[in-house]
């Protein structure tokens, strides 16, 4: 065989390595995320050139940093095959505690992230113990929990509010870290790739996606299926602890109304399923909930920007949840009916089976 | 996973006291304990004999349309999914009601011409659950934020109000007559209850349904039609939660889209604490018009007990986390005795027995049909 000919062989396989690469790439969720969020950005800022203005694009990320948090732990939850509905109390709870203390007291920030961090663990790891060891379905423990820790921030919160907090919350709350980008966005990026991170590269991590994808299997496989649960529980309840601190410092604010005055709930399970994560658990990560809950917050904020009816907030979230799982649905049987039809094909000769692989 | 297989063993057998009926039975202990403890207690929940606005029937006005959401949310979950648009499609058939009166339609044909809009509504929700083959949960959470939004804005800035004074007394605040002051929601919702009852109990559709709940697979395979069973299931708790949000007009006498939501989480709350299995397949309706009924007192007794009204709305969630621990705790020692447990640690695979110990309890997607 000539050189020529070798060479032409390789640039056509790797050309078609390239190709497949791309294709691979485009189908996850997260690149076609960033780039409708983008065209979203684009198109406003067209029409309405103040939304592209460096402090609106400062605001929204802080807006939707509160969110991501949320959401980063909800997706922990969700590959476990869980849901967890009490995390805008378990947030609420956080926000208030970290708050009247600071209110009271000064406290800075940082002395506030182990509070806010152990609220959370506490919370979680209750929510855990209902789901790992009463058998208790997650969405059930959930919403029972969610009940009982509405009631806890109502106590904590006497019917007062936090309202004059130390400046500093503020300044970490609205001001910038370089031009259009605030303080706040640090958490959430610091909280994404380092769950990214562990998800990914740990043995605890992989063993969450085991879990989710066959949990016969994976106990079988010797992980210690209880503990997986019961983390996974843990971790969204301390990030959920963690959006508390982030909650306080974004509205420099907080009662008993905190986590349910801005549908964080919904939101945070909506953030995950567009993100590309799904709630039957073992697919998906926590890079494309953090995209997704700033395509949120962008996509919510052009709708008031553009004019149209506000009313309309919660069906622009509905109707994109919606599209996010008929994709998800598209993409899943795309892939089965190709492999059934390819089937079809070289069931009938086996000759061309190997002709096929090669 | 064999989580499935693993429920067979405990299928309702005719004529045998089974964990059901021990569970209907602590329900039934539970409602006596509490109504005997108000009622004998507290003078103020009594309110002076069977009847008046002040008494404890009287006081059902509170929680009964949540129970009639309780019992249209309780068909989907039988049947394995879960609709979490209940409380939305409420509130929004309530302002389709109210915004037809306002257009000038006599207000019972609104009425019934707001349940079947909301009716042909959950039709279309599973049939896109059923069609796309998407998770319930996020189908009727998606559809709940859109109703919730049509809500907001048909109902503009004012709420719809001003409904006729009969029309607030037959659905809403109103009562038999003068003398048995019986709550007419009350009549409603028996009425209601029968029908659920004898649909789920008494009928081919309602076999059919915890059939299709409890093996979706095995339904298939029986020939029954699956996904037309779901649809049914969904049309008929979109169908209960507008004559609910149809009552709640009429008792706050406006239509409002802030009304229903909050009805949700209680009526999941009420069908699960009833026995119904969240996965579907399992439960009785009478455990769940018994829940209602539980958790509907519990507040106001609490209430006139002089409970931190905190306190009182923590309540029925520590209930619930409280009944199905304790249930589960009661249930996992039953029918399984040691060599059972060896064999599901140390025999071979895919029997019966080994799943419960294996299989934690996760969510319920494996349920879909190819």
């Amino acid at each position: 065989m000539s050189a020529a000919g070798t060479s032409s062989a390789d640039q056509l396989a790797a050309r078609q390595q390239r190709t497949a690469q791309v294709r691979r790439f485009m189908r996850r969720r997260e690149p076609p995320l960033v780039i409708v969020t983008l065209l979203v950005f684009g198109v406003t800022t067209l029409l309405k050139p103040g939304f592209g203005a460096s402090n609106n694009v400062s605001f929204m990320l802080a807006t939707a940093m509160p969110l991501a948090v949320l959401a980063v732990g909800q997706t922990v939850v969700c590959l476990v095959r869980g849901i967890d509905l009490s995390v805008a109390p378990v947030l609420g709870i956080a926000a208030v505690s970290t708050g009247f203390l600071a209110q009271d007291h000064g406290d800075s920030v940082w002395s506030m992230i182990p509070l806010a961090i152990g609220i959370g663990i506490g919370l979680g790891f209750v929510n855990g113990l209902f789901i790992t060891y009463a058998r208790i379905p997650p969405i059930i423990a959930t919403l029972g929990t969610y009940t009982v820790y509405s009631g806890v921030q109502q106590l904590i919160c006497n019917s007062a509010t936090v309202v004059t907090l130390p400046t500093q919350y503020e300044a970490v709350g609205i001001h910038d870290f370089i031009a259009p980008i605030p303080w706040l966005v640090i958490p959430g990026i610091v909280v994404t790739v380092v769950m990214a991170l562990i998800l990914r590269r740990t043995k605890w991590g992989r063993s969450l996606y085991a879990f989710g994808n066959n949990a016969d299997a994976s106990y079988r496989a010797g992980i210690r299926v209880n503990f997986v649960q019961l983390s996974a529980y843990t971790v969204c309840g301390t990030l959920a602890g963690l959006g508390g601190l982030v909650y306080l410092c974004k509205y420099t604010s907080a009662g008993y109304v905190s986590g349910e005055d801005i549908s964080i709930q919904l939101q945070s399970i909506a953030c995950v399923l567009i993100g590309g994560t799904t709630l039957t658990g073992g697919k998906g990560g926590v890079v494309g909930s953090f995209i997704a809950a700033i395509f949120l917050t962008v996509v919510l904020e052009a709708v008031i920007v553009l004019k149209i009816n506000f009313d309309w907030e919660n069906a622009v979230v509905g109707v994109l949840l919606l599209a996010a799982i008929l994709v998800d649905a598209y993409q899943n049987r795309q892939g089965a009916s190709m492999r059934y039809s390819l089937g079809r094909m070289f069931l009938s000769r086996p000759t061309a089976r190997t002709g096929a692989t090669s | 996973m064999s989580v499935e297989v693993a429920k067979a063993p405990r299928a309702r057998r005719r004529g045998r006291f089974d964990t059901d009926d021990r569970w209907m039975v602590s329900l039934v202990i539970l409602l006596v304990v509490e109504l005997l403890y108000f009622n004998l207690g507290i003078s103020s929940f009594w309110g002076g004999g069977w009847g008046g606005a002040t008494s404890f029937l009287g006081e059902s006005e509170s929680f009964l349309y949540g129970s009639m959401v309780a019992l249209g949310v309780m068909f989907v979950i039988f049947a394995g999914d879960i609709d979490l648009s209940v409380g939305y499609m409420a509130s929004f058939a309530g302002v389709m009601m109210a915004e037809f009166h306002i257009g000038g339609m006599n207000i019972w044909i609104a009425s019934v011409l707001s349940v079947v809009i909301a009716a042909v509504i959950g039709a279309v929700q599973g049939l896109v659950i059923t069609y796309f083959k998407l998770e319930s949960l996020l189908v009727t959470l998606a559809g709940g934020y859109i109703l919730n939004s049509a809500a907001v804005a048909w109902e503009g800035p004012v709420p719809p109000y001003n409904f006729p004074n009969s029309y607030d007394s037959a659905l809403g605040t109103g009562t038999l007559s003068s003398a048995i002051q019986i709550p007419n929601q009350l009549i409603i919702f028996a009425v209601l209850a029968v029908f659920a009852t004898l649909l789920v109990h008494r009928t081919r559709f309602g076999r059919q349904l915890v059939l299709v709940g409890h093996n979706r697979h095995a339904a298939a395979y029986a020939g029954v039609r699956v996904s037309l069973t779901r649809i049914r299931a969904f049309a008929l708790s979109a169908t209960f939660s507008a004559i609910a949000g149809m009552c709640l007009a009429a008792n706050y006498g406006t239509a409002r889209d802030d009304l229903g939501p909050v009805l949700l989480l209680p009526a999941i709350t009420c069908v699960v604490l009833g026995g119904v299995d969240i996965f579907g397949g399992r439960g009785r309706v009478a455990g769940v018009i018994i829940a209602t009924f539980i958790i509907g007192w519990l507040t106001p007794g609490l209430l006139d007990d002089g409970v931190n009204d905190t306190w009182t709305l923590m309540a029925p969630g520590i209930l619930l986390l409280a009944a199905l621990t304790i249930r589960g705790v009661v249930e996992r020692g039953k029918g399984v005795t040691f060599r059972d447990k060896l064999e599901a640690r140390f025999g071979p695979t895919g029997g019966a027995v080994a799943a419960p110990t294996a299989a934690a309890p996760g969510g319920g997607g494996e349920q879909n049909v190819p």
